[in-house]
């Protein structure tokens, strides 16, 4: 794990530039397309249960810094996201090569669309009863839908980096 | 040890989440700067191609707004100057006679949860956290953070803000709500006996302790309904500004009163 780590840092890191410079203004109706949760829940596709936690952790911490919204909630989310991944990766549930092609993106696309009440959900724990007034639902669906497109390269990507790092590490 | 000696360092200058958010931010930057270096032509690239005729378009609509809007402060310079001078007589505060601060919006709120813009300006222009930003014609939003540099701007569409407004002359008075970020604004429970329609224009009221100075345009009335068997109006509201194609704003050197 701790050979990938470096790379699946800096992967984060140019992920959440990708977010913060060019998804934020970039929006479908609307809507911003989240990279920095499906990033970990790639990651956790692939079965790396820390590795998953601390690109989760790090997207999250990096992104929640630039918002408004209260701290921490983007990366609880993707914590959860992350984890709730990695279990299913740990017994090859969305696998690139063995599953069927779509398992993997309807994975994601589970998680795309769960990720905004989740994230609404932790909210009244921080006391923000408002931000269901947003468009939650065009939020899930557009999500869910970017995240099944998106779902297949980013675990590919994902893989290389972690598989990467155990190869070193053999 | 090295930890507990850099929070403390972080509390005493300006709390921990704001030093979180500057070392975040110099973490991320020279990404970001990568990032847009690379995507900005592309984008600009595929912008161009897709979207020329609507910026052609776009180009010759605000040709003619800006002639229109030439005329029409010709024509009502003189009124303005009387409404400045009753304002002053009254000792009214009216945004055409406090000083404001141009500002160039640098970013767009990441997320979906929360209708912001960051802005170039900040303390150093004298800029302070509850001060109204107006734009584009109309009242934007309010600063909810400000560093030296650079502030942060609630929009009015913000599921958190809420602005007090009146019509008319002034004979009854609402609350706006924002409805996040791309679905405008909407103000509820309005008791049926409030004469207001379709097209009524909307202005913040200025009350005593308000948030905001009288007579800045926040919105107009698009649709006014009625559920069956309440006792009170829902109003769908559009916001006087376009809040969606904010790149530059002024921010109104006003301080709310307590």
């Amino acid at each position: 794990m701790r050979r990938a780590l470096l790379p699946a840092l800096v992967v984060t890191l140019f992920i959440e530039a990708v977010q913060l410079t060019v998804l934020s203004s970039l929006r479908i109706e609307g809507v911003v397309v989240m990279l920095v949760w499906l990033w970990p829940l790639c990651m956790g596709l692939t079965g790396f249960t820390s590795l998953a936690l601390v690109t989760a952790l790090v997207a999250g911490v990096f992104f929640d810094t630039h918002a408004t919204t209260p701290f921490g909630l983007t990366a609880l989310v993707a914590l959860v996201l992350a984890y709730g991944a990695s279990r299913l990766g740990r017994e090859g549930v969305g696998d690139l090569d063995s599953a069927a092609w779509w398992v993997t993106p309807f994975l994601a696309a589970l998680g795309g669309f769960a990720a905004p009440l989740i994230y609404i959900v932790a909210g009244t724990g921080t006391l923000d009863f408002n931000l269901w007034r947003g468009s939650v639902l065009m939020m899930m669906f557009i999500n869910a839908g970017a995240f099944f497109v998106l779902a297949r390269p980013m675990t590919r990507l994902a893989r290389v980096i972690a598989n990467a790092g155990e190869r070193v590490h053999r | 040890m090295v930890v507990a000696a850099i929070l403390t360092v972080l509390a005493l200058t300006g709390g921990v989440l704001s030093g979180l958010r500057s070392a975040a931010n110099v973490v991320v930057t020279p990404f970001n700067w990568t990032v847009n270096e690379v995507a900005r032509p592309i984008g600009h690239l595929f912008a161009g191609a897709i979207n020329y005729s609507d910026v052609v378009a776009q180009n010759q609509k605000l040709r003619y707004e800006l002639g229109q809007a030439q005329l029409k402060a010709n024509e009502t310079w003189p009124l303005q100057r009387q409404l400045q001078q009753i304002s002053t007589d009254l000792n009214v505060p009216y945004v055409g006679s406090l000083p404001t601060v141009g500002a160039q919006v640098t970013t767009q709120s990441p997320t979906n949860f929360a209708a912001t813009v960051q802005i170039s300006k900040g303390r150093d222009s004298g800029i302070l956290v509850g001060m109204p930003v107006v734009a584009n014609g109309g009242l934007v939003g309010s600063i909810i953070a400000t560093t030296p540099q650079g502030a942060t701007v609630r929009l009015i569409s913000d599921v958190n803000s809420s602005v007090g407004v009146t019509f008319g002359n002034g004979e009854a008075s609402l609350v706006v709500s924002g409805r996040g970020v791309n679905n405008g604004l909407s103000a509820a429970s309005v008791p049926l006996s409030t004469p207001i329609t379709a097209g009524t224009k909307l202005a913040t009221n200025g009350l005593n302790g308000g948030l905001y100075p009288p007579g800045l345009p926040v919105a107009k009335v698009a649709s006014v309904s009625l559920t069956p068997g309440a006792a009170t109006y829902n109003l769908v509201l559009r916001p006087t500004a376009d809040l969606r194609h904010l790149l530059y704003l002024d921010v109104v050197l006003w301080e709310p009163t307590a």
